[in-house]
Protein backbone atom coordinates (compact mmCIF):
# COMPACT_ATOMS: atom_id res chain seq x y z
CA UNK A 1 0.00 0.00 0.00
CA UNK A 2 1.51 3.26 -0.82
CA UNK A 3 1.77 5.90 2.16
CA UNK A 4 2.87 8.92 0.59
CA UNK A 5 4.19 10.24 -2.34
CA UNK A 6 6.23 13.59 -3.18
CA UNK A 7 5.73 14.78 -7.17
CA UNK A 8 7.51 17.96 -8.36
CA UNK A 9 7.84 19.59 -11.83
CA UNK A 10 10.08 22.43 -12.47
CA UNK A 11 10.14 24.13 -16.46
CA UNK A 12 13.59 26.39 -17.37
CA UNK A 13 12.67 28.78 -20.17
CA UNK A 14 15.18 31.54 -21.53
CA UNK A 15 13.34 35.40 -22.11
CA UNK A 16 15.42 37.16 -24.00
CA UNK A 17 19.52 36.70 -24.19
CA UNK A 18 19.25 38.51 -20.14
CA UNK A 19 16.61 36.64 -18.65
CA UNK A 20 15.79 33.29 -17.44
CA UNK A 21 12.52 32.19 -15.60
CA UNK A 22 11.97 28.72 -13.99
CA UNK A 23 8.42 27.63 -12.70
CA UNK A 24 7.95 25.05 -10.26
CA UNK A 25 5.34 22.61 -8.33
CA UNK A 26 5.47 20.48 -5.93
CA UNK A 27 2.70 18.08 -4.61
CA UNK A 28 2.15 15.22 -2.05
CA UNK A 29 -0.42 13.97 0.53
CA UNK A 30 0.06 17.57 3.32
CA UNK A 31 1.12 20.14 0.63
CA UNK A 32 1.05 21.62 -2.71
CA UNK A 33 2.62 24.81 -3.61
CA UNK A 34 4.36 26.48 -6.58
CA UNK A 35 7.14 28.96 -6.91
CA UNK A 36 8.38 31.15 -9.80
CA UNK A 37 11.65 32.91 -10.18
CA UNK A 38 13.39 35.32 -12.61
CA UNK A 39 16.84 35.78 -12.79
CA UNK A 40 18.89 38.22 -14.65
CA UNK A 41 21.41 36.40 -16.96
CA UNK A 42 24.59 36.70 -16.72
CA UNK A 43 25.01 38.46 -13.60
CA UNK A 44 22.93 35.60 -11.88
CA UNK A 45 20.90 38.07 -9.61
CA UNK A 46 17.15 36.75 -8.78
CA UNK A 47 14.57 39.22 -9.53
CA UNK A 48 11.80 38.46 -8.79
CA UNK A 49 10.11 35.46 -6.77
CA UNK A 50 6.01 34.56 -6.81
CA UNK A 51 4.34 31.96 -4.77
CA UNK A 52 1.68 30.24 -3.86
CA UNK A 53 0.64 28.01 -1.16
CA UNK A 54 -2.08 25.82 -3.04
CA UNK A 55 -3.00 23.04 -0.18
CA UNK A 56 -1.62 23.34 3.36
CA UNK A 57 -2.09 21.91 7.03
CA UNK A 58 -2.54 24.42 9.25
CA UNK A 59 -4.04 28.23 9.35
CA UNK A 60 -1.03 29.92 9.95
CA UNK A 61 1.14 28.60 6.83
CA UNK A 62 -0.13 31.16 4.33
CA UNK A 63 2.19 33.52 6.31
CA UNK A 64 5.15 32.10 4.91
CA UNK A 65 4.48 33.42 1.97
CA UNK A 66 5.84 36.76 3.33
CA UNK A 67 9.33 35.63 3.54
CA UNK A 68 9.64 34.12 0.17
CA UNK A 69 10.59 37.46 -1.76
CA UNK A 70 13.60 37.90 0.84
CA UNK A 71 15.30 35.80 -1.80
CA UNK A 72 15.01 39.48 -4.66
CA UNK A 73 18.35 40.37 -4.70
CA UNK A 74 20.15 37.44 -3.71
CA UNK A 75 22.66 35.54 -6.14
CA UNK A 76 22.97 32.08 -7.73
CA UNK A 77 26.32 31.22 -5.86
CA UNK A 78 27.94 28.22 -3.70
CA UNK A 79 26.27 30.26 -0.51
CA UNK A 80 22.52 30.10 -1.92
CA UNK A 81 20.99 26.77 -0.77
CA UNK A 82 21.86 27.16 2.52
CA UNK A 83 20.19 30.91 2.90
CA UNK A 84 17.38 29.43 1.01
CA UNK A 85 17.04 26.84 3.25
CA UNK A 86 18.10 29.02 6.94
CA UNK A 87 16.48 32.44 5.88
CA UNK A 88 13.39 30.88 3.97
CA UNK A 89 12.78 27.66 5.16
CA UNK A 90 12.95 28.67 8.68
CA UNK A 91 11.01 32.03 8.36
CA UNK A 92 8.90 30.36 6.06
CA UNK A 93 7.98 27.06 4.82
CA UNK A 94 10.99 24.45 4.62
CA UNK A 95 9.01 22.39 2.04
CA UNK A 96 8.80 25.78 -0.30
CA UNK A 97 12.57 26.20 0.65
CA UNK A 98 12.87 22.80 -1.05
CA UNK A 99 11.35 23.71 -4.20
CA UNK A 100 13.22 26.59 -4.80
CA UNK A 101 16.47 25.36 -4.34
CA UNK A 102 15.35 22.52 -6.95
CA UNK A 103 14.29 25.74 -8.76
CA UNK A 104 17.49 27.49 -8.84
CA UNK A 105 19.86 24.29 -9.22
CA UNK A 106 17.58 23.38 -12.45
CA UNK A 107 17.45 27.01 -13.94
CA UNK A 108 21.32 26.74 -13.76
CA UNK A 109 21.78 23.26 -14.95
CA UNK A 110 19.12 24.47 -17.54
CA UNK A 111 21.88 26.84 -18.51
CA UNK A 112 24.71 24.42 -18.69
CA UNK A 113 22.18 21.90 -21.15
CA UNK A 114 21.51 25.17 -23.38
CA UNK A 115 24.93 25.73 -24.06
CA UNK A 116 26.16 22.13 -24.28
CA UNK A 117 23.71 21.25 -26.85
CA UNK A 118 24.52 24.74 -29.10
CA UNK A 119 28.05 23.81 -28.77
CA UNK A 120 27.34 20.12 -30.15
CA UNK A 121 25.61 21.54 -33.03
CA UNK A 122 29.11 23.51 -33.79
CA UNK A 123 31.27 20.27 -32.85
CA UNK A 124 29.38 16.69 -33.12
CA UNK A 125 32.38 15.41 -31.43
CA UNK A 126 32.50 17.88 -28.32
CA UNK A 127 33.78 15.63 -25.13
CA UNK A 128 31.15 16.33 -22.75
CA UNK A 129 34.02 16.51 -19.90
CA UNK A 130 36.11 19.07 -21.47
CA UNK A 131 32.57 21.38 -22.49
CA UNK A 132 31.91 21.04 -18.59
CA UNK A 133 35.03 22.43 -17.29
CA UNK A 134 35.47 25.46 -20.48
CA UNK A 135 31.63 26.20 -19.09
CA UNK A 136 33.00 26.18 -15.43
CA UNK A 137 35.58 28.55 -16.39
CA UNK A 138 33.30 30.95 -17.66
CA UNK A 139 30.48 30.98 -14.92
CA UNK A 140 33.05 30.72 -12.13
CA UNK A 141 29.80 31.27 -9.39
CA UNK A 142 28.68 28.02 -10.49
CA UNK A 143 31.51 26.11 -9.89
CA UNK A 144 30.49 25.16 -6.47
CA UNK A 145 26.64 25.29 -7.01
CA UNK A 146 25.69 22.80 -10.02
CA UNK A 147 26.11 19.84 -8.02
CA UNK A 148 26.44 18.09 -11.56
CA UNK A 149 28.03 14.67 -9.14
CA UNK B 1 6.90 30.11 -24.10
CA UNK B 2 7.91 26.98 -24.78
CA UNK B 3 10.40 25.41 -22.47
CA UNK B 4 14.04 24.56 -23.08
CA UNK B 5 14.70 22.49 -19.75
CA UNK B 6 12.77 20.28 -17.54
CA UNK B 7 12.82 18.08 -14.23
CA UNK B 8 10.98 16.08 -12.57
CA UNK B 9 11.17 13.73 -9.57
CA UNK B 10 8.72 11.18 -8.24
CA UNK B 11 9.15 9.66 -4.75
CA UNK B 12 6.99 7.21 -3.16
CA UNK B 13 6.77 5.29 0.24
CA UNK B 14 5.05 2.35 0.50
CA UNK B 15 4.49 -0.29 3.24
CA UNK B 16 6.03 -3.79 2.65
CA UNK B 17 5.29 -5.20 5.80
CA UNK B 18 4.28 -3.66 9.31
CA UNK B 19 7.16 -1.93 9.94
CA UNK B 20 9.27 -2.39 6.87
CA UNK B 21 8.85 0.91 4.02
CA UNK B 22 10.35 1.02 0.52
CA UNK B 23 11.04 4.64 -0.63
CA UNK B 24 11.68 4.83 -4.23
CA UNK B 25 12.04 8.03 -5.85
CA UNK B 26 12.89 8.89 -9.45
CA UNK B 27 15.01 11.92 -10.72
CA UNK B 28 14.87 13.27 -14.47
CA UNK B 29 16.15 15.69 -16.20
CA UNK B 30 17.23 16.39 -19.70
CA UNK B 31 21.44 15.95 -18.63
CA UNK B 32 20.74 13.37 -15.59
CA UNK B 33 18.51 10.00 -14.30
CA UNK B 34 18.71 8.26 -11.28
CA UNK B 35 16.35 5.93 -9.61
CA UNK B 36 17.07 5.54 -5.41
CA UNK B 37 15.56 2.57 -3.69
CA UNK B 38 16.01 2.50 -0.20
CA UNK B 39 13.95 0.23 2.52
CA UNK B 40 14.03 1.07 5.71
CA UNK B 41 13.14 -1.19 8.86
CA UNK B 42 10.76 0.02 12.12
CA UNK B 43 11.47 0.30 15.18
CA UNK B 44 15.33 2.13 14.79
CA UNK B 45 14.24 3.30 10.85
CA UNK B 46 17.75 2.11 9.90
CA UNK B 47 17.82 1.93 6.36
CA UNK B 48 18.67 -2.25 5.84
CA UNK B 49 18.92 -1.74 1.70
CA UNK B 50 19.82 1.21 -1.05
CA UNK B 51 20.54 0.63 -4.67
CA UNK B 52 21.12 3.67 -6.24
CA UNK B 53 20.98 3.19 -10.10
CA UNK B 54 21.86 6.12 -12.70
CA UNK B 55 19.64 5.81 -15.77
CA UNK B 56 21.58 8.84 -17.92
CA UNK B 57 24.57 10.70 -17.36
CA UNK B 58 24.74 12.58 -20.35
CA UNK B 59 27.97 14.65 -18.87
CA UNK B 60 29.91 11.04 -17.84
CA UNK B 61 30.47 13.07 -14.52
CA UNK B 62 29.05 10.66 -11.86
CA UNK B 63 30.91 8.16 -10.09
CA UNK B 64 30.13 4.24 -9.56
CA UNK B 65 27.80 4.05 -6.76
CA UNK B 66 27.43 0.79 -5.63
CA UNK B 67 30.29 0.65 -3.20
CA UNK B 68 28.92 4.12 -1.86
CA UNK B 69 25.26 2.99 -1.71
CA UNK B 70 26.46 -0.23 0.56
CA UNK B 71 27.75 2.18 2.97
CA UNK B 72 24.10 2.92 3.62
CA UNK B 73 23.03 -0.20 5.55
CA UNK B 74 22.81 0.97 8.81
CA UNK B 75 22.22 4.63 8.33
CA UNK B 76 19.27 5.93 10.52
CA UNK B 77 16.40 8.18 9.58
CA UNK B 78 16.65 10.83 12.28
CA UNK B 79 18.61 13.62 13.59
CA UNK B 80 22.30 13.40 12.12
CA UNK B 81 21.26 12.02 8.96
CA UNK B 82 22.05 14.71 6.92
CA UNK B 83 26.19 14.54 8.26
CA UNK B 84 26.75 11.02 7.89
CA UNK B 85 24.97 10.42 4.81
CA UNK B 86 26.74 13.74 3.10
CA UNK B 87 30.88 11.47 4.81
CA UNK B 88 29.06 8.82 3.03
CA UNK B 89 28.00 9.42 -0.61
CA UNK B 90 29.45 12.92 -1.34
CA UNK B 91 32.90 14.38 -1.45
CA UNK B 92 35.23 14.63 -3.64
CA UNK B 93 35.03 10.82 -4.75
CA UNK B 94 31.34 10.58 -4.19
CA UNK B 95 27.95 12.02 -5.18
CA UNK B 96 26.77 15.19 -3.64
CA UNK B 97 23.97 14.98 -5.85
CA UNK B 98 22.94 11.35 -4.96
CA UNK B 99 23.51 12.35 -1.50
CA UNK B 100 20.64 15.27 -1.38
CA UNK B 101 18.69 12.49 -3.17
CA UNK B 102 18.88 10.02 -1.22
CA UNK B 103 18.57 12.39 2.05
CA UNK B 104 14.84 13.51 0.28
CA UNK B 105 14.19 10.11 0.15
CA UNK B 106 14.89 9.66 4.23
CA UNK B 107 13.00 13.14 4.61
CA UNK B 108 9.76 11.52 2.56
CA UNK B 109 9.57 8.19 5.04
CA UNK B 110 9.69 10.88 7.99
CA UNK B 111 6.93 12.88 6.25
CA UNK B 112 4.67 9.72 5.81
CA UNK B 113 4.78 8.77 9.00
CA UNK B 114 4.01 12.24 10.03
CA UNK B 115 0.91 11.81 8.15
CA UNK B 116 -1.68 9.83 10.21
CA UNK B 117 -0.29 12.25 13.15
CA UNK B 118 -1.67 15.42 11.19
CA UNK B 119 -4.79 13.54 10.23
CA UNK B 120 -5.51 13.16 14.01
CA UNK B 121 -4.72 16.68 14.52
CA UNK B 122 -7.02 17.71 11.72
CA UNK B 123 -9.64 15.35 13.07
CA UNK B 124 -9.30 16.70 16.66
CA UNK B 125 -8.69 20.32 15.95
CA UNK B 126 -10.13 20.64 12.41
CA UNK B 127 -11.33 24.12 11.70
CA UNK B 128 -13.56 25.34 8.60
CA UNK B 129 -11.58 27.64 6.93
CA UNK B 130 -11.38 30.20 3.72
CA UNK B 131 -8.19 31.45 2.28
CA UNK B 132 -8.00 34.66 0.44
CA UNK B 133 -5.57 32.67 -2.34
CA UNK B 134 -7.92 29.83 -2.52
CA UNK B 135 -11.12 29.81 -5.04
CA UNK B 136 -12.97 31.58 -5.83
CA UNK B 137 -14.76 28.51 -7.44
CA UNK B 138 -12.84 25.48 -5.90
CA UNK B 139 -10.92 25.40 -2.48
CA UNK B 140 -8.53 23.47 -1.67
CA UNK B 141 -8.12 23.64 1.94
CA UNK B 142 -12.41 23.51 3.10
CA UNK B 143 -10.32 22.54 6.83
CA UNK B 144 -7.36 22.86 8.55
CA UNK B 145 -5.67 22.62 11.93
CA UNK B 146 -6.66 25.06 13.95
CA UNK B 147 -5.06 27.66 16.15
CA UNK B 148 -5.44 25.78 19.63
CA UNK B 149 -3.99 22.44 18.33
CA UNK B 150 -1.05 24.38 16.53
CA UNK B 151 -0.46 25.71 19.86
CA UNK B 152 -0.26 21.94 21.28
CA UNK B 153 1.54 20.77 18.73
CA UNK B 154 4.06 23.85 18.86
CA UNK B 155 5.26 21.96 22.20
CA UNK B 156 6.87 19.80 20.57
CA UNK B 157 10.48 20.97 20.46
CA UNK B 158 11.24 19.22 16.75
CA UNK B 159 8.16 21.57 15.95
CA UNK B 160 8.76 24.80 17.70
CA UNK B 161 10.30 27.48 15.84
CA UNK B 162 10.70 24.93 12.79
CA UNK B 163 8.91 27.25 9.82
CA UNK B 164 6.21 30.31 10.13
CA UNK B 165 3.02 27.91 11.11
CA UNK B 166 4.76 27.44 14.81
CA UNK B 167 6.84 30.60 15.18
CA UNK B 168 5.43 33.23 17.78
CA UNK B 169 4.09 30.41 19.99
Amino acid sequence: MLDYSRCKSIGVQKQGDNRRVVSGVLEDELYAMECEISVDWPSLTIESVQTRMKRFTTSRCPRAKEVFTRAEGWKIDSELDGKIKKELGRYGCRHMAVLMVDCCKTLARAELAREFRAALEEDPNLEARDFTEAFLQRHPDLKGYLQLR
Amino acid sequence: MILDFQMNSLTTVETLEKGLWRINQRSEDNLFSIEVTLEVKAPALDIRRAVLEVKRDTLGLMPDLSPLSEKLIGVRVGPGMTKIVRGVLGGPDGSDRAADLVLEAMEMLVNAITVPELRKAAAMGGVPYKAENDGPKVFLNDVVVGEDMVRKMAANPRLKDSCAAFRDL
